[in-house]
């Protein structure tokens, strides 16, 4: 069939007429899935980390330190700034892609943060492992 | 064949710009409900910007010996290190109970409307009271 005589009028339908009878598309939540196991995550380990906080009967440098170099408070710190930003940058990822709506700026600001938050969570994984690795103070 | 049509991209533009918008929140009398969907996205993207620094300085400074910690420490308890760190602590706390109400939206309870504007105003009261708890924990025990 020659293509050529498809009148162009029906390559050219609203947005919801290309739409209307495809169904469900059976994807897309990721966001909201991955938010709401990283929230379950968050309240276990933000839970830890306030009640440690309290614990911990001076907060000062010696005190503090000797707390995090022990092995579980220190893989608990790590598990926590990566559930952590991970549901900080779905969130923000959320925010931008609701109100950032000209396409250049939307992809300027989804690769800045991205970058900066994979930065952010090395840096302090790698702080948390200095102060757990490091020689006793 | 098809091809990339430029005219048609702005004929769809101006098929949208002239439709009429769904109503938007311009025209809804507020309620506890509205603020608290708002405020936990406020709490939240506020954590992102402002708590994440603060953490990673906080550690950073646990990493790097006495003498960086004092640095941290003395920023820390000036009065706008205390403020920061109540607003971070404060919007945790709010952060958190709006977020176990999200759970409990998520299984599809809590919709009915009184019970809805209960739970939305007591979101933040109790956030609040957390957050006092919490400070008075800190400074008194």
């Amino acid at each position: 069939m020659d293509n050529s005589l498809t009148p162009p009028a029906l390559d050219k339908g609203t947005p919801l007429a290309r739409a209307r009878g495809l169904g469900a598309a059976h994807e897309g939540t990721a966001d909201w899935t991955i938010q709401r196991v990283t929230a379950m995550g968050n309240v276990v380990l933000m839970s830890w980390f306030v009640a440690s906080l309290l614990q911990i009967p001076r907060l000062d440098y010696g005190s503090l330190h000797d707390w995090l170099d022990g092995l579980f408070p220190a893989s608990a710190m790590i598990m926590l700034i990566v559930n952590v930003f991970w549901h900080a940058r779905n969130g923000l990822q959320i925010m931008f892609d609701d109100y950032v709506d000209e396409k250049g700026n939307w992809f300027a600001v989804t690769a800045l943060f991205n970058l900066l938050f994979a930065g952010a969570a090395v840096f302090g994984i790698v702080a948390v492992l200095k102060i757990a690795l490091g020689v006793p103070a | 064949m098809r091809r990339a049509d430029p005219g048609a991209q702005a004929n769809r533009d101006i098929f949208m710009a002239e439709r009429p918008l769904s109503p938007h929140i311009g025209i809804w009398k507020w309620g506890p409900h509205m603020f608290v969907s708002i405020f936990h996205r406020i709490t939240g993207d506020g954590m992102a910007f402002v708590g994440v620094p603060v953490l990673l300085w906080w550690l950073a400074a646990l990493a790097s010996g006495p003498d960086a910690y004092a640095t941290f420490a003395h920023q820390a308890s000036s009065w706008y290190g205390i403020v920061v760190l109540v607003a971070i602590s404060f919007g945790f706390f709010n952060h958190l109970v709006s977020g176990l109400r999200y759970f409990v939206l998520d299984i599809g309870a809590g919709f009915e409307l009184a019970e809805n504007k209960t739970w939305s105003i007591a979101v933040p009261v109790i956030g609040t009271l957390l957050t006092a708890a919490f400070w008075a924990a800190i400074v008194y025990l």
